[in-house]
């Protein structure tokens, strides 16, 4: 059951990812990419992390989504305004993105079935847990994070801000 | 951990100087608190060598470089309306770095890497009326962005196979391995190796850097020059020379190959730019190239050979940069023939910058002679002589380059070029990187000795 499920969201998630690039138009691309981020969230759900399905639900679909959808708009993108490119540069890109398909699919394709340290913890991806090992084990990535949200924040205001004469 | 904890609070204070308005202290606080930070960190110098003697060193060498970067970019911080912001953004670049030089754990690695890329991103597009310089900040964003994306793939791929973050952990997994690591290994190896390429702009990952380079205040390019390569490059080794080490047979083929590209195409380009600010840009792009030898040859000299070329380079590019953006400065274009007479006009700036690009294209007795000897040293002990002979001829190129500027000093006349005014802390700065350099050249053993 569960493995069907996995396939049905995997497929899923490809497809509307492939939507996101195909599609021609911007807006329809973040609609895609927001379905994509659903389907990411069912593989999350699948693997026991309810948090973290319920945050990539808030935090992505819900929070950066509309942002991106207010740029798209402010902008005015909502038609093709992208310039054409050479064949040269399409050829080259698809080559190179071709190999690197091919490399990842080459090394995934037998790789080895990793046992997991605590084979079946229901309550694993729980916020206590979470807690536990982020005030724990990562307490100074988590700490560290603080300066990168601090920097990124005084740089988006200080480009923000008009210069006072 | 004291350096961490002293910069960020530094960036912090930095902050609140513009609500307190004690602008005008801030320069000398921000200072004085490098030189402190720098001091701390050499009293409490450890003896294991391996890794935290290593951070010690280059967290160094990194908040050293930044203190006579701040007295060079003195200039850079005469706008009033984000003044504070600049100080609050480098100093928060300057803790990404010093994660970057001291992780052992991959969070830190990614986190180090976006600290000290956020705040470049930013002061790159920092000249806000300059389209050049959005431009510049725009591009980095993205291209910046897009590398993060392969790095955290790579970690991805490699917390897959051996179920940790931590390098001592994926050391030993390659070691109880054998050699015969599982091909997902292999690709998260690839991965980060394109990441970190990026981040040290080598060959065929660099075009971003001369736009970059180019674009962005002369004072941000010195810093993403000298303290962002030496961090990446010091992440490099950490993650390369070290955790990777085991698993040498995938990756030091290809970087080989970038190796010997960067050395190429980024002295043969150096050579066709007119503007000096693309040049030096190229020449930074090479100068990855040697450092890049290093990391192949992994052996015993990798990192003494590293550490001693960053530093080197590092002084070199910190004065090169101080001249040309005063040159440009006061003479309004940065072509070749703006340096014209300039040693009659100003001796001192022309000392230092022959100093510098004498440093930068390896004549001895500088400090630049050394660092390329002890660099190619350890890439022929280990059996790279192809490598060095192409080192060697690319460095010959350098040294047209550079020696065009220094012609442009001494024999050319400065058709009415006015003597430029400079600052004392500039002339103290310039002095001080003379010293440096010659000193550095005259005593290679003092540093090399350290790792």
């Amino acid at each position: 059951m569960i493995t069907y499920l996995f396939y049905f969201l995997s497929f899923l998630a490809i497809m509307f990812a492939l939507m996101v690039v195909l599609s021609k138009n911007p807006i329809h691309s973040v609609l895609y990419l927001v379905l994509t981020f659903f389907a990411i969230a069912g593989h999350y759900v699948l693997l026991n992390a309810q948090f973290l399905a319920a945050v990539h639900i808030i935090v992505y679909a819900g929070a950066i989504m509309v942002l991106f959808l207010f740029v798209i708009m402010l902008l005015n993108l909502n038609k093709e305004t992208e310039p054409h490119k050479s064949i040269w540069l399409k050829a080259s890109a698809a080559v190179a993105s071709g190999l690197l398909l091919l490399v990842l699919v080459g090394s995934l394709r037998n790789a080895e079935l990793i046992t997991a340290a605590n084979p079946y913890n229901p309550s694993i991806g729980l916020i206590e847990n979470l807690g536990q090992t982020l005030f724990h084990e990562f307490l100074l990535p988590f700490e560290v994070a603080s300066i990168l949200l601090l920097g990124a924040m005084v740089g988006a205001v200080m480009l923000g801000k008009k210069n006072i004469k | 951990m004291t350096a961490l904890i002293l910069l960020s609070a530094l960036g912090v204070i930095a902050l609140l100087a513009e609500i307190f308005s004690f602008k005008k202290l801030l320069f000398p606080v921000v200072v004085l608190g490098l030189i402190t930070t720098f001091v701390l960190n050499l009293v409490d110098w450890n003896t294991d060598k391996s890794w935290y003697g290593m951070m010690r060193a280059f967290s160094s060498v990194l908040i050293g470089i930044t203190t006579l970067w701040f007295i060079m970019a003195e200039g850079f911080f005469k706008e009033e309306s984000s003044l504070t912001d600049h100080f609050a953004l480098i100093l928060f670049a300057l803790v990404g770095g010093v994660v970057m030089v001291s992780y052992t754990n991959m969070t830190m690695l990614f986190l180090g890497i976006e600290i000290l890329s956020i705040p470049m991103y930013v002061l790159a597009a920092s000249k806000k009326d300059d389209v050049a310089s959005n431009e510049a900040g725009f591009k980095y964003l993205i291209l910046g962005a897009f590398s993060t994306g392969f790095l955290l793939f790579g970690i991805t791929l490699i917390y897959g196979a051996t179920a940790s973050f931590d390098l001592p952990v994926i050391a030993d997994f390659i070691s109880s391995h054998n050699g015969a690591v599982p091909s997902m290994f292999y690709a998260g190896i690839l991965l980060m190796l394109i990441a970190m390429v990026f981040k040290v702009s080598a060959v065929p990952f660099h075009f971003w850097a001369p736009d970059v380079y180019q674009g962005a205040p002369t004072s941000v390019t010195a810093f993403m020059a000298t303290i962002v390569k030496t961090a990446a490059f010091a992440a490099f080794l950490r993650l390369f020379a070290s955790t990777f080490a085991g698993a040498g047979s995938i990756w030091i083929d290809v970087l080989w190959v970038i190796a010997a590209l960067t050395l190429l195409v980024g002295n043969i380009t150096a050579v066709i730019q007119t503007s000096t600010k693309r040049m030096l840009a190229y020449s930074s792009i090479a100068h990855a190239g040697y450092m890049l030898l290093a990391l192949i040859a992994l052996n015993q000299f990798t990192q003494s050979s590293v550490l001693f070329y960053s530093l080197a380079y590092s002084i070199g590019s910190i004065a090169s940069f101080g001249v040309l953006s005063i040159v440009t400065a006061s003479r309004g274009n940065d072509t070749t023939e703006a340096f014209n007479g300039l040693a009659k006009t100003n001796p001192l700036l022309a000392v230092a910058m022959t100093v510098a690009l004498l440093s930068l294209a390896g004549i001895p007795p500088t400090a630049g002679f050394f660092a390329k000897y002890y660099i190619f040293n350890a890439a022929f002990l280990s059996g790279y002589g192809w490598l060095v002979l192409i080192a060697i001829l690319a460095s010959l190129i350098g040294v047209y380059y550079y020696f065009r500027i220094i012609i442009a000093m001494f024999f050319k006349e400065s058709n009415g070029n006015a003597s430029i005014e400079v600052t004392v802390n500039h002339k103290l700065m310039f002095i001080i990187t003379i010293l440096l350099t010659i000193a550095l050249g005259l005593f290679p053993d003092f540093i090399i000795r350290l790792l």
